[in-house]
């Protein structure tokens, strides 16, 4: 299990190094003076060079990354140059209403997904299987903001039930703030939760074919005991793997949906700073974002080793 | 022997798979009985019918199929019509099933403990008493260090083991049957020593009947007490196995045992096998009449017209057939003389020379820390196939034996060593399974061309010569134009003769060019791969693990284990007079079709073969050697020092501290 | 004897996939699919004053002659509606097609050399840690908002799947024995990819591109709807929901009309790849 993941290792640390080196070269790659950017349209040349200097824009570049990255290590992440406040304070007052979204959503799409999935791999009736495909076919072409936007048409509108725009912090009163994280949890959740349906649906289509299946039949295994203890176990490889790539466009998906029901989250920081240039914000948002995806790849490479000794043991 | 009320009794069986294409009977009118504790075996070929019968009887016939007449009585009960609920208590219970491929049997995610003890809980012991029992099991099935092993997964252990934990699982509930579905096919000859002696014994201790399903003749000669033959999804014959070896009632069981190449054979080199023509029958497009009938020597009209009934000839021997029922006799099938073979005056230097070869299987990946430690599979190998000449290289799998053989036409690459072939001699490479060898995309005439356009045969000539080389192995210009999928297993490996034909090698590597054939089918092939060698004037190295196919073919033969040789010299010397413990235990643990054998003296070796990752020091061997430091302690020499290859008096070259202490069973 | 066996085989396999797409998901998919291609191509007859012709009736609901409404600007809706969908179709059915040669070549690059293959996997790993809209967030900060931004945003964005996909199927097929087969025989790596490798990897291929002409939209529509997508007053579906979603709830069917055609165009390309899907397997 350690061998496993000390393998992953350069991998993992590959992408972060290539991650941050992108988000720290991109001001430098952007059209404009970055300089120029933070003093402000009427700084004169003198006040610009200022500027550079106190960034440290005029020392190299090697050792402006080298400080940058000691930054992110050190929780110093630089100012915005559109609020003019530190990025962690800004990152900070956002990130729980974004975390919320996004663990709802994941909380949805794997039973969404899985449970849809065991459903439409288990049931002997044709019917079913072909409802369950129609829906999941029309669920996969459905983006989550267009889903978003029929459910605050529909729930703004004709049924008031739960609300559709603002948010509260499950921190302050859960109550209340699981209402506001439903719906778009939900619309954020729906279409990859169809992907991964189809994914364990087919995984166990092909993993009944195998001969231990057989074998547990011929021991005399009651059929749903086989769905569940032979068959579903080891159709869920493919589907964790698709959580754990699925969770980096959660995240990104969360932007688009944070718009639609108009929660204060980050995808909201990261839109308005990427319209205003905003390039400290984005930088952080960007090894964040990268970060996490990362992150979800490995937990559910880890899950996959919980889930198949093969793996684990290797 | 049948005074007793069978245990099982199955009449006018029948099973139909209906599909697009129409419908398929894979099994029609098939009857036989079982007594408690008796081993019957079916044999049969591919698509003869024999799977699907053993499915039939447990209510698992695979989707499209269907069960759609006859009698399955278990114990007076019909199981036929016993509804899914009720069937369940008597699978696991009443009979057990054990697979062909221990590889596949097990669910990859559950320990081999709660695979064996799930057995009992669903019939409705308790948790605990439950993993005890396991633990039982599988001490009584011979896996060792039972109680250390059984918390740990199926790919842990080896083939055999695996084997064996399914034989746990379903001999878990003392069930009184066990139907046992090729459980031999993928293993071992050792191994699968190991695995009929364990059944055998089982039966003696437990009472348990078993019903063997196998397409080997040999395992029915070694371990069954009655058989039924089956072909084409119909019973041919049925009777004791001394009965039906002695004086076999249809042609084609007949046919069937005189084509099988022998150990003992001396006619090698001197003739062909005896052989049956064409391919067993599709059972989709099964003949009107009998189903032997296009491939059968006898016939006469009426064997097209109608499917003949069974004939009783004695009390427990009764075959179908038109010819025989009227008491004619089957006359020997031929063995054609082999033309005197050619040997050129020409250049007699040896085609291929392989000089202390090693060769690293390691993935090469880097770790963390520095490179992986080499895993040589191949240790140290030298050997030479001269032209016109067969060598042929036995041993079991994992024993470096492919790998060599890949490395000689440069698939992979020696770590140390060398492979020399004759200037300007080709070699060329003959796939053991014929249907992954021929890309399913490409027709006949593509995968040929291929081979000549590597050796610059203008486009303008390649039909010509296509055509040429298809009939050279028995096909013709009408195949040409075909896709794989519309030819027979024997038929594809004949194109795949052809297509190495076609860059006019010297050598040929074979590597097991008919063990993934139908029994019938393999004479017709190794007959063919002998005239080609005789008037081509080939070298053959010839990659098996079926010794008696390897004795029939080759002059010299080279026994591997664990990546070195340990035994080679004159097929006949070798052969009558083993001198490496490894040898001797290969020829004891080969069935032979005879039932007058079955109860010879056999060394059944211990244990599986060790991994070449972590090879054995000194003699590689010792952990298995029933001569070795496991029976004498003092032998330390064999843990010190690993034995080189030296001459022995019989003029073989034995690679062993105590060369020839141990002969054919005699310890 | 008459015809060359290339041009059989290739009879051939243009025949399975006509087979693809007759079954029901296959017709209704690219019926669907053909029928928005040709409204795309017909913009300018629906719209002969173009996706920027305003009118003083602003925000209209859906009638008779604004089927769809207007919108702030007083413009027809279905008429924007139809330029984006245009917007749409240009970019996916450039992008992908780009995307799913390169991913392919970066997968079979392991075919050269192991060292080159083992590079363009990291650098593949690389891409699959960014998700697709920040890809996007990316070079639209680098070479600014617009068509150009999109179209390498789906390119790069594709990558990661063409690529293992190939991959995959190098590393499962060059080991097959007709492969070794070729091998043995001296057929040179370039001809064992495109005679043997090729073929047996199209199948999924394709799959993955119908698939990934989904996510194409998606990715599209996300980045407009966050304002990063094509500049205004230039449609595109998504831009159009993006400015949408302000009057949703008193302009339903300016968000709906869009809405409904962005619906439709990511349908018809799962139902084609469920078809492709079901081909392949059948085969």
């Amino acid at each position: 299990m350690i061998r496993f993941l000390v393998r992953r290792l350069p991998v993992i640390a590959l992408v972060l190094v290539a991650a941050s080196m992108i988000a720290f070269l991109l001001p430098r790659l952007m059209p404009g003076d970055p300089a120029a950017a933070v003093a402000g349209p009427d700084a004169t040349p003198e006040q610009i060079t200022q500027v550079r200097h106190d960034l440290g824009l005029d020392r190299p570049v090697v050792e402006q990354y080298v400080v940058w990255i000691k930054g992110l290590f050190t929780g110093d992440l630089g100012q915005s140059l559109q609020y003019r406040r530190p990025v962690a304070e800004l990152v900070g007052t956002r990130l729980e209403s974004t975390v919320e979204l996004a663990i709802a959503a994941l909380i949805f799409m794997v039973i969404i997904g899985v449970g849809i999935g065991l459903i439409a791999g288990s049931t002997r009736a044709a019917w079913l299987r072909s409802a369950i495909d129609s829906v999941n076919t029309l669920l996969l072409a459905m983006p989550g903001f267009l889903v978003g936007l029929l459910m605050v048409l529909l729930f703004g509108i004709y049924f008031r039930v739960l609300p559709t725009s603002g948010e509260v912090p499950l921190s302050e009163n859960p109550e209340i703030g699981v209402q506001y994280l439903i719906l778009p949890a939900l619309a954020l959740a729906l279409a990859p939760a169809s992907g991964i349906a189809r994914l364990v649906q087919t995984s166990m289509r092909a993993v009944r074919q195998q001969d231990f299946v057989d074998l547990a039949m011929a021991k005399g295994v009651p059929p749903r005991r086989i769905a569940t203890r032979h068959v579903l176990r080891n159709s869920l490889g493919p589907a964790l793997v698709a959580i754990g790539i699925r969770f980096g466009d959660l995240l990104a998906g969360a932007v688009v949906i944070e718009a639609i029901f108009a929660r204060n989250g980050l995808g909201q920081l990261a839109v308005s700073s990427a319209q205003t240039a905003d390039y400290p914000v984005v930088q952080v948002l960007i090894v964040g974002a990268v970060l996490i995806a990362v992150a979800a790849q490995l937990l559910t490479e880890i899950g996959l080793a919980r889930l198949d000794p093969r793996v684990r043991l290797e | 022997m049948t005074a007793e009320a069978p245990l099982l009794r199955v009449a006018g069986l029948r099973t139909e798979f209906h599909t697009a294409e129409g419908v398929v009977r894979a099994v029609d009118d098939v009857s036989f009985d079982i007594a408690p504790g008796e081993i019957l075996g079916i044999v049969g070929e591919s698509g003869s019918g024999k799977s699907v019968t053993a499915r039939s009887i447990l209510g698992m016939v695979h989707e499209p199929g269907r069960v759609v007449a006859g009698q399955i009585s278990y114990r007076g009960r019909d199981l036929r019509t016993l509804p899914p609920k009720a069937m369940r208590p008597i699978r696991g219970r009443e009979i057990g099933l054990v697979f062909q491929d221990p590889q596949s049997a097990l669910n990859p995610v559950m320990t081999v403990r709660d695979q064996i003890s799930e057995a009992l809980t669903v019939h409705g012991m308790g948790r605990a008493a439950a993993r005890e029992r396991a633990l039982e099991l599988l001490e009584q099935v011979g896996i060792p260090d039972a109680r250390r092993r059984a918390d740990d997964y199926p790919h842990q252990f080896s083939g055999g083991m695996r084997q064996r934990v399914v034989i746990a699982i379903a001999l878990a509930n003392n069930p009184s049957l066990l139907i046992a579905d090729e459980p031999t096919t993928a293993l071992d000859v050792t191994i699968q020593a190991q695995i009929l002696r364990l059944l055998g014994r089982l039966r003696h201790e437990l009472g348990v009947a078993v019903l063997m399903i196998t397409h080997d003749m040999g395992v029915v000669a070694e371990t069954c007490d009655r058989l039924v033959v089956m072909y084409g999804g119909r019973v041919l014959e049925r009777g004791t196995v001394e009965d039906v070896f002695r004086a076999p009632k249809s042609p084609y069981t007949h046919d069937l045992l005189a084509a099988m190449p022998r150990l003992s054979s001396d006619s090698a080199g001197a003739r062909r096998l005896p052989s049956i023509p064409g391919a067993p029958p599709d059972p989709a497009h099964l003949p009107p009449g009998c189903p032997f009938e296009p491939r059968c020597r006898l016939a006469v009209d009426a064997c097209a017209e109608k499917m003949p009934s069974l004939t009783v000839f004695s009390v427990d021997h009764a075959a179908a057939c038109h010819v025989t029922a009227g008491g004619a006799s089957i006359p020997v099938l031929d063995s054609p003389p082999a033309p005197p073979r050619r040997r050129a005056e020409g250049d007699r230097r040896p085609i291929l020379e392989v000089t202390d070869l090693r060769i690293n299987v390691a993935n090469g990946r880097r770790g963390l820390w520095g490179r992986q430690d080499p895993v040589y599979a191949v240790d140290g190998v030298s050997l030479q196939v001269h032209p016109g000449e067969t060598l042929g290289l036995v041993g079991e799998s994992g024993c470096g034996k492919s790998t060599l053989a890949r490395a000689i036409v440069g698939i992979n690459e020696p770590a140390s060593g060398a492979i020399t072939v004759r200037t300007g001699g080709a070699v060329q490479y003959v796939f053991q399974d014929p249907s992954a060898s021929l890309n399913p995309r490409r027709t006949i005439r593509e995968s040929i061309d291929e081979g000549l356009e590597a050796i610059g045969v203008p486009a303008a000539e390649r039909y010509d010569e296509s055509v040429r080389l298809l009939e050279r192995v028995g096909l013709n210009a009408r195949h040409l134009e075909r896709l794989p999928y519309a030819f027979s297993g024997g038929q594809r490996q004949r194109v795949g003769i052809a297509r190495a034909l076609a860059a006019k090698p010297e050598l040929l590597v074979l590597d097991e060019p008919v063990s993934a054939l139908d029994v019938s089918i393999q004479a017709q092939i190794i007959n063919l791969l002998e005239s080609l060698r005789d008037e081509l004037d080939l070298g053959y190295l010839f990659i098996a693990h079926d010794l008696s196919v390897v004795r029939h073919l080759s002059d010299r033969i080279a026994v591997m284990y664990l990546g070195g040789i340990v035994e080679t010299g004159e097929v006949a010397t070798v052969y009558g007079d083993p001198r490496h413990p490894y040898t001797a235990a290969l020829l004891a643990s080969s069935p032979h079709p005879d039932p007058a054998a079955k109860h010879r003296e056999r060394i059944v070796l211990t244990g599986d073969l060790p991994s070449p990752k972590n090879p054995p020091s000194g003699c590689r061997f010792r952990t298995r050697c029933p001569i070795g430091p496991i029976v004498h302690s003092d032998r330390t020499i064999c843990i010190e020092q690993r034995p080189a290859l030296r001459p022995a008096p019989n003029g073989a070259h034995v690679a062993c501290h105590f060369p020839g202490e141990l002969r054919n069973g005699e310890a | 004897m008459s015809t060359p066996p290339t041009a059989k085989r290739r009879n051939q396999t243009l025949l399975r996939y006509a087979r693809a797409f007759r079954s029901p998901r296959g017709i209704i998919g690219a019926g669907t699919l053909l029928a928005l291609v040709v409204v795309a191509l017909a913009a300018p007859l629906i719209g002969p004053g173009g996706y920027d012709q305003q009118t003083s009736q602003t925000l209209v609901g859906a009638s008779g002659q604004h089927l769809f409404g207007t919108d702030e600007l007083g413009r027809d809706i279905l008429v924007r509606t139809v330029y984006g969908l245009r917007t749409d179709l240009s970019l996916i059915l450039t992008a992908v097609p780009v995307s799913l040669v390169i991913g392919t070549l970066m997968g079979l690059s392991g075919a050269v050399s192991k060292a080159l293959g083992a590079l363009t996997q990291r650098l593949l790993d690389i891409i699959l840690g960014f998700p697709g809209l920040v890809l996007g967030v990316i070079i639209v900060m680098i070479i600014g908002q617009g068509w150009w931004a999109l179209f390498f945003a789906l390119v790069f964005a594709g990558l990661p799947g063409f690529g293992r996909m190939a991959r995959a199927g190098l590393l499962s097929e060059q080991d097959r024995d007709y492969v070794l087969a070729a091998r043995v025989l001296g057929v040179s790596t370039g001809r064992r990819i495109r005679r043997h490798i090729l073929p047996n990897i199209v199948d999924p291929l394709l799959v993955q591109t119908a698939i990934f002409m989904v996510v194409a939209i998606f990715i599209e529509a996300g980045l407009s709807i966050v304002g990063l997508g094509i500049e205004p007053p230039a449609p595109s579906l998504g831009a159009m929901l993006n400015v949408g979603a302000r009057y949703a709830t008193t302009h339903p069917s300016y968000v709906l009309g869009p809405g409904m055609v962005l619906l439709l165009l990511a349908l018809s390309f799962t139902l084609l790849s469920d078809a492709l899907n079901e081909a392949a397997i059948k085969r």
